[in-house]
């Protein structure tokens, strides 16, 4: 199960995408998936989707490795517009059998909320895929420094959030040995009851927490070992810069959202 | 234009001036000067009550100089990590005074400037890196000293030149190796520029090439840039190429001085808990027996210059030059493929043309094992060597069922696991398997809890289960006060025996073991063979174990498999395979010291019993041939 998280897994390569100052691609980004919430238009979720199509293509990152990581959440996906189906009432039913009915609100606001996660989710993965953790880090740093002045800890954030990406595929591959230990001493997490099951989970959590708790122990340990002191002078290795691109990619992302809007309003 | 050059050359020669300066205080000065230092903590119980006080460090007082090499031994619990912590004013003196490069650590103001200039490389490869990219994770340190980007590039490609990383520079840092993740958090120590490096057991979880590497790269920095080098290690050989020793017994340092002089003295340091390395092992022993003088025994630096006074020794006393070559008859027919074949159909396990891939069918897959034929035999100690990634692991896992094998098929007293009837589960009861660090696996309340636990869910009653527990616990040699303690609150060495008791108590016949003495220190890792040893030669448990350390395999095996990149490349007695150093060195592994002896005096024409390989047999042989 655990190999499979492929998601927010940086993907080495060298393409267009990847060159893209990080805080380029947090706002197209953020440009992309605030713009999917206004679409209520086939035609427009048809541009959105050559945009997406667009950006993976050029991104390098092989089709089969995206849609691999997305795998888990299709099934949240799923739910979530199975209910969606169901639960919006509307004026005009278009089946109904007993206590279950699909209305034609029900039924288009189903199918846009589809749309829209089934883009979204790429969308997200896409800047995780191209950029390391780190660029986002910073990338996020440089852009939400103006909250430092109201308090936040913008730098803590971004360093909690950097070292969490970085740690996932530790703590997977530690969840899988955790696992087959536990197997090799006669558990075999396939079988039972759900209760059953669950209980059966004991075994795994409580070794990763206490793996989880000891790591970042350690980690702190080295972190401080390495002068480490919060964001304070603290410099970069690779300082964030804008280039060409970037302008050329903000200025379509603007153009982007202001005429899909535009046509959202006038469609 | 001709101006600015001018003020480049001038500013050049600034740089250099400190340099020059330092050069000339290196003589006298102490990098490193700690005076009475005492460290304690409360040990509290899980209300937050204090329990006790833990004395960790008592009144010490070591000073060392600049571009000294020291190694710092004691068993686990010594308080050898907690004294370099605070070299590096990560934990603070409770009284007494720790000070770096002139600066005393209890001043806060100069914290950062302490840890730049004594850097610390921990013992897990996997804690200690921050960054997502080699070269970002080098950097992490400089930037933190707010260093110019030039400058943070300069560092990065030098520390990654000096560890060897520079190929992987721009690689993913979860994609290292686990030699490599070390090396690169020296890099990361590197690239602040420090005038001492202090390795916590740096070199404790990697293999014999990846310690080797950290090794030379340690050796490098203190010769070609004097740097000063602290090395916290187990391996008592890493202590050897030091320039001083301390040896620490609970909290304080009991001895001190060149490893001539802390080796000699044998007493000392199994009083504290520690073993000789193998060489001055035999010097000990030829001194006592009056073979070797003291000042001869005193010039040997290493196996190969023993190995030839011993044989001329031998020759001087008139031995005659005779070819007999013994121990061939009996232990040499035992890897017979075909005989093994028989043997483990009847009762073992036998694998027949095994391959094992990993993620088959995908563009990444990987052979870890190919076409590898083998058996295991009932009471056998088995001891599997070779490189990592030559596959080790995934063997074991086979053994027990975790793994099926992609290609192949293995038969458990003679039954196919592929056949869909095949119990599965019984071959899982039957063959235990202890993995790496089985400490980490640890989940309940209680040891008894967590012992119980494999019992319980193979259906047993819940009496019947402790019966088991209770059988295990004995077994691995802990007391029964310990039952309602908790797992979590025992000591590395308990931590370890409470896992193999879970595991055992599943009344294994088989047991697999992957490293087991990982992490220990030598007597308890002693402890542990020797407890492995009894289950094997009492209660008749066949023994699989992988192992790094040849010296290990030679004391307590009975049978090597040496492995690489995925096949069984000699498999055969502890000293037929021991016999072949060629064939061994070319796969990355090497031979204990004793086994040398013996080959070197054999040639010489002695009559030596090769078969005879632990270090008691060996030393009898020695004795008989040459006193």
């Amino acid at each position: 199960m655990g190999k499979d998280i492929t998601i927010g897994q940086y993907y080495p390569a060298d393409s267009f995408i990847h060159r893209l100052d990080p805080r380029t691609k947090l706002a197209g980004m953020v440009v992309y998936v605030t713009t999917l919430f206004f679409l209520r238009d086939l035609r427009l979720f048809a541009v959105a989707f050559i945009l997406l199509a667009a950006a993976v293509a050029l991104s390098k990152v092989p089709l089969r490795y995206m849609l691999r990581g997305m795998r888990p959440l299709a099934w949240m996906l799923a739910l979530s517009v199975l209910f969606t189906l169901f639960s919006v009432t509307g004026t005009t039913v278009l089946w109904q059998w007993h206590f279950l009915k699909i209305t034609e609100t029900g039924l288009t606001t189903a199918i846009y909320l589809g749309l829209r996660l089934c883009f979204m989710i790429p969308g997200t993965c896409l800047l995780t895929y191209t950029t390391t953790p780190t660029a986002i880090t910073d990338g996020m740093e440089k852009m939400l420094g103006w909250m430092n002045k109201l308090g936040v800890p913008v730098h803590e954030l971004a360093m909690v959030m950097s070292l969490a990406l970085r740690f996932i595929p530790v703590l997977t591959e530690e969840l899988h040995r955790i696992m087959k230990a536990q197997t090799a001493r006669g558990i075999d997490f396939q079988e039972g009851s759900l209760p059953q099951r669950v209980r059966k989970l004991i075994p795994l959590v409580i070794p990763l927490f206490v793996s989880a708790i000891r790591r970042s122990d350690e980690l702190a340990m080295a972190m401080d070992a390495r002068c480490y002191h919060g964001g304070e002078g603290r410099t970069n290795l690779k300082p964030l810069q804008y280039r060409g691109r970037d302008r050329m990619l903000q200025a379509g992302m603007a153009v982007y959202m202001i005429g899909m809007l535009y046509l959202s309003v006038k469609l | 234009m001709a101006g600015r050059r001018l003020a480049a050359g001038r500013n050049d020669l600034r740089f250099s001036c400190p340099i020059i300066a330092e050069r000339r205080e290196r003589v006298i000065m102490k990098l490193i000067e700690i005076k009475n230092l005492i460290f304690e903590y409360f040990r509290r119980d899980s209300e937050g009550a204090v329990e006790e006080m833990v004395e960790a460090l008592k009144d010490i007082s070591i000073g060392v100089q600049q571009g000294e090499w020291i190694a710092i031994l004691g068993q686990n619990g010594s308080g050898k990590s907690t004294l370099a912590k605070q070299i590096n004013a990560l934990l603070l003196p409770a009284s007494g005074s720790v000070v770096v490069d002139g600066m005393d650590t209890s001043e806060e103001e100069l914290r950062l400037q302490i840890r730049q200039c004594a850097g610390m490389v921990f013992q897990n490869p996997e804690n200690q890196i921050v960054g997502n990219l080699v070269e970002e994770d080098t950097a992490f340190g400089p930037e933190n000293l707010g260093l110019s980007v030039e400058e943070l590039w300069n560092r990065v490609n030098d520390a990654l030149s000096v560890t060897g990383l520079e190929e992987y520079h721009a690689s993913q840092t979860s994609r290292l190796s686990g030699g490599q993740k070390q090396r690169l958090a020296i890099a990361g120590v590197l690239a602040m520029e420090p005038k001492c490096i202090v390795l916590d057991e740096a070199t404790a979880m990697l293999d014999p090439e990846g310690r080797q590497q950290v090794q030379k790269i340690v050796r490098w920095l203190q010769k070609e840039r004097g740097m000063t080098v602290i090395q916290i290690t187990h391996h008592m050989e890493e202590a050897l190429a030091a320039d001083r020793v301390f040896v620490m017994k609970q909290g304080s340092v009991a001895a001190s001085g060149t490893p001539d002089q802390i080796f000699g003295r044998k007493e000392l340091l199994e009083e504290c808990g520690l073993c000789l390395p193998q060489l001055y092992q035999y010097l000990y022993f030829l001194r006592g027996q009056g073979i070797l003088s003291e000042r001869e025994a005193g010039r040997i630096r290493n196996v190969e210059e023993l190995s030839s006074v011993l044989c001329r020794r031998y020759l001087e006393k008139g031995g005659e030059i005779e070819k007999r070559v013994r121990g061939r008859g009996n232990a040499g027919n035992l890897s017979t493929a075909e005989e093994q074949r028989y043997r483990c159909l009847t009762e073992g396990i036998w694998l027949d043309h095994v391959s094992y891939i990993y993620d088959k069918g995908f563009a990444h897959e990987r052979t870890a094992l190919s076409d590898i034929s083998l058996g295991i035999g009932r009471g056998e100690f088995v001891t599997v060597i070779g490189r990592t990634g030559s596959g080790k692991s995934t063997l074991t896992q086979l053994l027990n069922g975790l793994y099926q094998p992609s290609e192949g098929k293995l038969y458990f007293n003679g039954v196919d696991s592929s056949e869909p009837d095949f119990p599965v589960k019984l071959l899982r009861q039957k063959v235990g398997l202890v993995m790496q660090y089985p400490e980490h696996q640890l989940f309940a309340d209680t040891v008894e809890a967590d012992v119980c636990f494999g019992p319980e869910h193979s259906g047993l009653s819940k009496l019947e289960a402790q019966k088991r527990a209770y059988e295990a616990i004995a077994a691995v040699g802990l007391p029964d006060t310990i039952y309602d303690a908790s797992p979590f609150q025992l000591s590395g060495g308990q931590k370890r025996r409470v896992a193999i008791a879970g595991v055992l108590a599943m009344q294994p016949e088989y047991m697999v073991l992957d490293e087991p003495a990982a992490g220990l220190d030598p007597r308890m890792a002693a402890e542990l063979f020797g407890m492995l040893r009894r289950l094997c030669d009492r209660d008749g448990i066949t023994i699989v174990t992988v192992s790094h350390s040849m010296e290990d395999a030679a004391e307590y095996a009975d049978r090597i498999l040496v492995m690489d990149r995925g096949v069984v490349r000699m498999d055969g007695a502890v000293w037929e395979v021991f016999g072949q150093p060629t064939e061994l060195e070319k796969l990355g592994m090497s031979v204990p010291a004793g086994i040398t002896l013996l080959k070197g005096l054999s040639q010489a024409g002695a009559d030596v019993e090769l078969s005879r390989c632990r270090q008691m047999e060996i030393c009898e042989e020695l004795a008989r041939v040459l006193s």
